[in-house]
């Protein structure tokens, strides 16, 4: 199960976080973690250089995008692989959406957008689509081209 | 929704943000515009991007706010426009509209579901199955069982994940899906295969069969995704663990799949393979090497992501394997310097289980300047590696000691100097050269300890050791120190610990009593109480002096009861007119730290929960039995056994026993769970056939009247046997209940049920089971308090032996002793050693015994075993339990 996707900007303030099968009660928790988590680690990496931890059973993979963080959290078959499989499509996603690495505002500009990317890409934990093309012809309803 | 920030409007135009000042109720006000006659597709699709975002935030609507934003979000379904069209999808799932209301939507969906555009179809499908419920997914299911096999990937995704979600609530529907997913699983398109892949083995997770057959099929097909590949490898060793579970002997199966699979192009494949290898269970090392060999290529690579798993994984074998993994050695101390923490602190602490004692300095060398740069959770982890390292290589000690009390100096929480201070406790009692240097790091890490609870276990473990030492006035001065410049209860503790170096160096107590003397006028009263009980007591005051052996009882005797059961005790005993009594205590000790591993090994179900709290187990036991009137004439229980598992793991029913002994009875408490959802089984007995146990006679059964799945319950058979006897014997069993079908959706049972047996593992009731692990705090004393009159002395030879230690540990098992003051610990390459173990056997009787081992450099072990106790017949039965 793919727990959690959470962007952040560069404060650690939340941009969009979906959680799947995570309680209530423990969604501050983990977003307080994880923002902690990108404070101590993601000083000077480079865009789409993957930091990787876990916690418990639970594996945490997670980077930078120009002035935006993200974080992906999985378990059992998402494991860091997988979840950096996931953060990869995401990116190059959210790169497609914006143009470029984005910045605050762009990534704001673009919020509708990225979250049809989001449901496109994780649908209640699970990954459905991968591929950043299909995806970019899915959110604006079109058909994929290769099949 | 608290991370939320306001910007300043002061900030520039790139800073600023389109949401900023953004305000639920404002957004609600705006939602209003879904419901004009002429709808502004763009003005509609950004009311919907703030209502994302709001929910993004993890702000929440109130049920009236939803449905009001859910209706009008309906009316949207008239517009043309195709981008608010798929924003439309996003927010129907976003607000899960409650069941009464989804009736507006179904007919738009349906017709969408059925449209001529594929991708209309694909999103329709996805909003249906999220608010749907089961009367509405009957109506549906044609369709979706359509799009399983629609030739259009993105239709055919939709309906797959569907179907893996809606397994959860609408099992038996997902189920009759099984022909049009098992055709979706040879799809050409990739991600349909992974997807089909893992609903298919969700449906027939429970037909151990299917899932082997399924596995047979597709290890031979081909699998197009790397994340489905990754699928069918955990799926194989699945059935690979279930397999060698049923005893197949011979050649591996699939074990040939999983070796290929570590030829894979994806970086994926390699991984999830070499890791199904490490994890076979009772891998040979020559199934290990070539998954050990891409693990260590994974541990230079570039992307951290790799790095890090392969060296989780390297980890995990090394607890095992460790000689496997020394090959890795030199890949795994660069990563010491790796900038991510995590990696580093998962090398150093491979390194530490499989460097060898000449690397020993190197690598302390290298830790210590990484352990500054660490979070404390990650050196408590390194602490205990040393730790055990330490253990392993006793003649390492002085380095290991260095580093930790070099650590022990630094900056720290309490959780770590716990870590570090019970790590050289441990060292000091395994390694006795270890002790007085180690007792001197101790002494001064309390002239500046900021923890209480630190302080006082040190000083209490001075007290015991230090003057056992060459030269114990040296440490009177750290300790003394205490009284002066601590809390009172710190100060307490120094007062206890002096009066333990007076009462065992004659030549120190005169100036013990000078000090103890002066702490009569400390202004706490438990001090000043402390001090004029210990002056008393060792005579101090010029009184007369009681017997030096009352005086070491009463200062350094325990009360030979385990503190957790005292405290259980003492909190149930209620103010009376009747003393507290305390051979009311039970004396059995519970075998916590197993049960804890096994606790921690067993998969979290969710995140961060908790662990529940440790319970009392023998005292429950014994409320359990009692409250049990077949069974409550039967006496005080004097022993419960820890669980003997008579299933393997994962079967349908799990069933373990606890022998219950008493005097004259042993009492069987079997533990069955049900693990099988569509069952709820009544009537529950175990036949236990004693046919092969010739002095024990059932007198008495318990069944269990009903056990539904997942909630574990209990059933019971009583034997009675002679009186006092330490009868053995072999019981074979079977579970025998009634069985009833269950409807998972709604949780009832069918009337009629089918009697049905399932056959358990044999047990043995052993002599061992009739001892009691009973520690004592000071053996000598115990020996010769037991006198010579009852000493049997033999001697045996036990034949090859894997090691001494291997045959020190199995006699130990087979007595079911307690070991006392760390003498199971045996020394790495010694020849031979000297083990003290105590113990209580039934009928109450104390027993003593010293075991002498030697080892010849044929690995032949010899064994001399002197046994003490209160009772001569019991002495020659423990010569009778070794000879047998």
């Amino acid at each position: 199960m793919l727990l959690a996707v959470l962007i952040a900007n560069s404060e650690g303030n939340i941009l969009v976080e979906r959680f799947n099968g995570v309680p209530g009660e423990e969604r501050l928790h983990w977003r307080s973690f994880l923002v902690k988590l990108g404070a101590d680690n993601l000083k000077g990496v480079k865009n789409e250089e993957l930091c990787v931890a876990c916690h418990k059973s639970v594996y945490i993979v997670y980077t930078v995008l120009g002035h935006v963080s993200i974080y992906l959290v999985g378990k059992d078959e998402y494991d860091e692989l997988a979840l950096s499989e996931a953060i990869f499509v995401v990116t190059s996603a959210i790169k497609d959406v914006c143009g470029k690495p984005p910045t605050e505002r762009l990534f704001l500009d673009k919020y509708g957008r990225i979250c049809l990317c989001l449901d496109e890409i994780v649908w209640k934990g699970l990954l459905e689509n991968t591929d950043k093309d299909r995806i970019k012809r899915l959110i604006r309803l079109k058909p994929p081209t290769d099949f | 929704m608290a991370q939320y920030v306001k910007k300043d409007d002061d900030l520039d135009e790139e800073e600023y943000s389109p949401f900023s000042g953004i305000e639920k109720g404002a957004v609600l006000q705006e939602a209003r515009v879904f419901n004009d006659p002429q709808l502004d597709s763009r003005r509609c699709s950004q009311v919907i991007t703030k209502l994302l975002y709001l929910l993004n935030q993890g702000d929440t609507f109130t049920k009236t706010e939803a449905t009001e934003v859910f209706f009008s979000v309906t009316k949207l379904f008239q517009a043309r426009d195709i981008g608010l069209r798929r924003m439309v999808y996003l927010i129907i799932k976003e607000l899960s509209p409650s069941s009464d209301e989804v009736i507006i939507v179904t007919s738009s969906l349906m017709k969408d579901m059925n449209s001529k555009t594929d991708v209309y179809r694909a999103n329709a499908i996805r909003v249906l199955c999220r608010i749907t419920d089961g009367t509405l997914l009957t109506q549906i299911e044609r369709y979706l069982k359509q799009a399983i096999v629609d030739k259009n990937p993105v239709v055919a995704s939709a309906a797959l994940v569907s179907g893996i979600h809606l397994l959860q609530t609408n099992p038996e529907i997902v189920k009759r899906w099984s022909n049009e997913v098992q055709e979706a699983v040879q799809s050409r398109a990739a991600l349909v295969q992974f997807h089909a892949l893992a609903l298919l083995q969700q449906i027939r997770q429970n037909d151990r069969l299917a899932v082997s057959k399924l596995v047979t099929s597709l290890t031979k097909g081909t699998v197009r995704s790397p994340l489905a590949q990754c699928l069918l490898i955990r799926y194989t060793s699945q059935v690979i663990r279930e397999s060698s579970m049923n005893g197949q002997t011979g050649d591996r199966p699939f074990y040939d799949y999983l070796e290929g699979c570590l030829r894979h192009k994806s970086e994926m494949v390699i991984f999830e393979a070499a890791r199904a290898i490490t994890e076979l269970s009772g891998v040979t090392s020559r199934e290990l090497t070539p998954a050990i060999t891409v693990l260590q290529l994974f541990l230079s690579s570039s992307k951290p992501v790799l790095r890090f798993a392969a060296v989780r994984t390297l980890n995990k074998v090394a607890m095992t394997h460790p000689m496997a993994v020394t090959t890795c050695n030199i890949d795994m101390e660069s990563l010491i310097s790796d900038q991510n923490r995590s990696i580093a602190t998962l090398a150093i602490t491979t390194l530490l289980k499989t460097g060898n004692e000449s690397g020993v300095d190197r690598l302390m060398k290298q830790i210590t300047s990484f352990m500054s740069d660490i979070a404390d959770e990650f050196k408590i982890v390194v602490v205990d590696a040393i730790r055990s390292l330490c253990l392993k290589f006793p003649l390492k000690f002085r380095t290991l000691m260095n580093f930790l009390s070099s650590i022990l100096r630094e900056e720290g929480g309490f959780e770590y100097k716990k870590a570090i201070v019970d790590s050289i406790v441990t060292i000091i009692t395994d390694v006795p050269d270890a002790k007085e240097g180690g007792l001197l790091h101790l002494c001064e890490f309390i002239e500046d300890c900021e923890f209480t609870y630190l302080s006082t276990q040190i000083l209490h473990f001075l007290g015991n050791e230090g003057p056992k030492t060459s030269d114990p006035s040296k440490y009177i001065r750290y300790i003394y120190n205490r009284v002066i410049l601590e809390n009172a209860t710190v100060r307490a503790s120094a007062v206890s610990t002096l009066a333990k170096f007076g009462a065992m160096v004659d030549s120190l107590k005169p100036r013990i009593f000078v000090l103890l003397r002066r702490c009569l006028y400390d202004n706490d009263d438990e001090v000043r109480d402390r001090a004029t009980l210990y002056l008393n007591t060792i005579g101090g005051d010029g009184s007369v002096v009681e017997t030096d052996k009352d005086v070491k009882g009463f200062l350094f005797g325990s009360l030979d009861l385990p503190l957790a059961n005292l405290e259980t005790s003492l909190k149930n005993y209620e103010p009376s007119e009747e003393p507290f009594d305390i051979s009311s205590v039970s004396k059995a000790i519970k075998s916590q730290p197993f049960a804890e591993k096994k606790a921690a090994a067993k998969k979290p179900t969710g995140l961060g929960a908790p662990p529940a709290g440790p319970t009392s187990t023998a005292d429950t036991y014994e409320k359990l039995l009692l409250s049990i009137p077949e069974f409550s004439t039967f006496g005080p229980l004097f022993k419960s056994s820890a669980p003997v598992e008579l299933t393997e793991s994962e079967t349908e029913y799990a069933v373990n026993v606890v022998k219950h002994i008493f005097d004259k009875h042993v009492v069987f408490q079997f533990n069955c769970t049900n693990t099988i959802p569509e069952q709820l089984l009544e009537n529950v007995t175990v036949v236990v056939d004693a046919s092969e146990a010739e002095e024990f006679e059932e007198v008495a059964t318990k069944p269990l009247t009903s056990l539904p799945y997942g909630t574990p319950g209990q059933t019971f058979v009583a034997f009675e046997k002679p009186e006092g006897v330490p009868a053995v014997g072999k019981f074979t069993n079977v579970l025998r209940f009634i069985v009833k079908e269950v409807d998972p959706s709604t949780g009832e049972a069918e009337e009629d049920g089918v009697e049905d047996e399932y056959q358990l593992e044999e047990f043995e009731v052993v002599a061992a089971d009739y001892m009691l692990k009973v520690g004592v705090s000071n053996f000598r004393n115990a020996w010769e308090s037991l006198g010579p009159d009852f000493e049997r002395v033999d001697e045996y030879g036990l034949g090859p032996r894997e090691s001494l230690k291997e045959a020190v540990s199995a006699v130990i098992n087979l007595l079911g002793m307690q070991p006392c003051e760390g003498t199971e610990v045996v020394a790495a390459n010694s020849r031979s050693h000297t083990c003290l173990l105590s113990g209580v056997y039934i009928g109450n009787v104390k027993v003593a015994v010293r075991l002498s081992f030697g080892v010849d450099s044929a690995k032949e072990v010899a064994m001399k075993l002197a046994v003490r106790s209160e009772d001569e017949a019991v002495s020659d039965a423990i010569h009778e339990l070794v000879a047998n």
